[in-house]
């Protein structure tokens, strides 16, 4: 996939029983695949569509049954656009002992120790060229989503711009308590398949506060601006549940 | 009784805000004629400057092919005739028409600028131009479409191979740039050239003014230092009690860096109208004035923003030294216009 740089390295594991994975993501709009183009609405009854989607993976590590992690590191840049495929897109390759696993964890955003260098001297994914250097901001966006909201018959674009070492999203797949979660890898090689369901974006947050696009200065979410923290707040913490493992 | 006497200095001393280490900025007024300016410009060693990329800059600076809707180049917010500001507009307009929220800023000696942007939060030119080339009501250029758009065309293609010996990207295209906005250099005020030894250089009331700017009266220089005549620093000079626009928060989200903007340089600021982050000050006078006033009452206000209790003719004598600071052979130097 064109844009896809994996950067491995970080305590890879490599044994003689070192086995290949793809990780892959099917983006979602609630249960139903994203199709580009398409207008969807939000909880709140605003029509919206979606035209791009970028985000950083990090920290990625998969947890055994011993509760111990397999740490593999590495950092990868997801890039979704207009007309592009967006399910089983494979978004990192790595290698872990096959056997059996309860789960995997990650963050969206890039590590603090690679968000504060001089992004001029920095190779993609990081640097400029990756499309997510703010400029005025310093670090990366983490998680960019931009699209359009239909607004009594005008078209308005809207972007998301997640960053900032505050807004790295921690996402937890495994279980050790129930022991639902079971991710096998065989010494061949296996490929793990998550769920990303990017309208999570547009759902309220606890104390009601929603995304709403009628407020101009809602459609430009950037970091930590104060006027927009509040609604970035709740993006976040939606966020939080926006991956899931696909079955 | 020694802890009492102690309390009665430390208190106002605290209230003055003099309880910080004291930056340079503290220093006693400077001797005016020390401020010579021209010094090495500052070149980042992972962009040294030749002529061939300074051209290829300044072709890029001047090009609205760079935007997305062909019509906006940088020079279109940063026009040469006023000293590479927006000439008149409160703030700049983008591409499709969209308008920014904030005044676009001189580029004058741009290279000695050690932080970018109205909160400062850039390090380097280099990495500012991603800004505008990418800013959804600037240029709105996503990398891929503006490399492959310069690819298009020959003699960007034939440039770009010759000066870094690869084909144009967003981030070779931020290098051309920087190298030319570093040419973008002003040292022939009537106030350098006082400064170098021309005592008629100056009016009488430009050099009554000068003595102000430079007193603990007028206290400008605190804050505008040295031949460049700003600290880099964010600051809040009580423009509102309530900020539109949050300023350094919105980078920080502390509610202490709300309305804090970096300290302009005065160079060619008689060019610049109009004035502060927002271009909410029409005039040079307007802005003596809310200095003279103390600013608006703001928790966040620098403690130098206080009443200063210039008469009429004092504040005149401020503004005509801010006059002087005009270096009109700066924006008709051929070298920095529009390649023929
Ligand atoms: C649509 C108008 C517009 C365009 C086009 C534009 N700028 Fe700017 N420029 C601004 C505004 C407004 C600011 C202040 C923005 C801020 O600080 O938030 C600014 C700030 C800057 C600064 C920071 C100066 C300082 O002292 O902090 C530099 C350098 C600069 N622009 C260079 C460029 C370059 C190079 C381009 C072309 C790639 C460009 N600009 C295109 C409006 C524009
Ligand atoms: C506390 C630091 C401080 C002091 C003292 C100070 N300034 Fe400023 N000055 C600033 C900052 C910061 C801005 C930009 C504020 C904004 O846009 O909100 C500014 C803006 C200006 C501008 C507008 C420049 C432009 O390009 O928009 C002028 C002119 C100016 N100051 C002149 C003066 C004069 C004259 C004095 C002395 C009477 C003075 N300043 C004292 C910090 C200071």
């Amino acid at each position: 996939m064109r844009g896809l740089a994996i950067v491995l390295g970080l305590g890879l594991w490599v044994g003689a029983l070192a086995a290949p994975v793809d990780l892959k993501i099917n983006l979602r709009v609630g249960e139903a695949p994203l199709e580009w183009g398409r207008i969807y609405q939000t909880p709140k009854g605003q029509r919206y569509r979606v035209d791009l989607l970028k985000f950083y993976l990090s920290e990625l590590a998969l947890v055994r049954p011993d509760g111990r992690e397999v740490r593999v590191g590495g950092l990868a840049l997801a890039e979704f656009r207009r007309g592009g495929p967006t399910q089983g897109v494979s978004v990192m390759r790595f290698e872990v002992p096959s056997g059996e696993y309860r789960g995997l964890r990650f963050d969206v955003g890039v590590p603090r120790e690679l968000n504060h260098q001089d992004a001029a001297t920095q190779e993609f994914p990081l640097g400029v060229n990756s499309g997510m250097y703010w400029a005025w901001n310093p670090g990366y966006i983490f998680y960019r989503l931009e699209g359009a909201a239909f607004l009594e018959g005008r078209e308005e674009k809207w972007v998301i711009h997640m960053g900032t070492d505050a807004f790295r999203i921690p996402v937890r797949l495994h279980d050790l308590q129930m022991r639902r979660v079971r991710l096998e890898v065989p010494p061949r090689g296996t490929s793990f398949v998550l769920n990303l369901d990017i309208a999570r974006a547009f759902l309220p947050g606890p104390n009601g506060a929603f995304l709403d696009w009628r407020q101009p200065r809602l459609r430009q979410l950037h970091g930590m601006s104060p006027e927009t923290a509040l609604v970035m707040s709740v993006v976040y913490y939606q966020m939080l549940n926006a991956f899931s493992l696909a079955r | 009784m020694h802890a009492g006497r102690w309390l009665l200095w430390v208190v106002p001393l605290v209230l003055l805000g003099l309880e910080r280490p004291a930056p340079p900025s503290h220093a006693p007024a400077p001797d005016p004629r020390a401020l010579r300016a021209a010094r090495a410009v500052p070149i980042p060693p992972d962009n040294p400057q030749t002529p061939a990329k300074v051209e290829l800059g300044r072709r890029l600076f001047y090009d609205p092919r760079l935007s997305l809707d062909g019509r906006v180049a940088c020079a279109s917010c940063h026009r040469p005739e006023f000293a590479f500001s927006d000439g008149g507009k409160p703030v700049s307009v983008g591409v499709f028409g969209r308008k920014g929220s904030r005044n676009a800023p001189t580029l004058t000696n741009v290279a000695f600028r050690r932080r970018l942007f109205w909160e400062g939060r850039s390090p380097r030119l280099e990495l500012q131009a991603v800004g505008p080339l990418t800013a959804h009501h600037e240029m709105a250029m996503e990398p891929e479409a503006l490399a492959q758009r310069l690819s298009s065309i020959p003699e960007y293609a034939r440039a770009f191979q010759e000066v870094f010996g690869e084909p144009p990207t967003l981030k070779n295209v931020a290098f051309a740039l920087a190298a030319f906005e570093r040419t973008l250099l002003s040292y022939d005020s009537p106030f350098d050239r006082f400064v170098a030894g021309d005592d008629s250089a100056l009016s009488p009331a430009a050099r009554r003014g000068m003595e102000l700017f430079f007193s603990e009266r007028g206290d400008c220089f605190h804050c505008h230092v040295g031949p460049e005549f700003t600290d880099d620093e964010p600051r809040n000079t009580g423009l509102y009690t309530v900020y539109p626009d949050v300023g350094l928060a919105r980078i920080t989200g502390k509610d202490e860096d709300v309305g804090k903007f970096k300290t302009p340089t005065l160079r060619n600021v008689a060019l610049t109208a109009p004035y502060m982050h927002d271009g909410s000050r029409k005039t040079l006078r307007e802005v003596v004035e809310h200095y003279n006033r103390g600013g608006e009452p703001n928790l966040n206000a620098d403690p130098l923003i206080r009443p200063l209790g210039l008469s009429e003719r004092e504040v005149d004598d401020l503004v005509a030294f801010l006059e002087s600071l005009t270096d009109t052979r700066f924006i008709a130097n051929p070298a920095l216009l529009p390649p023929r």
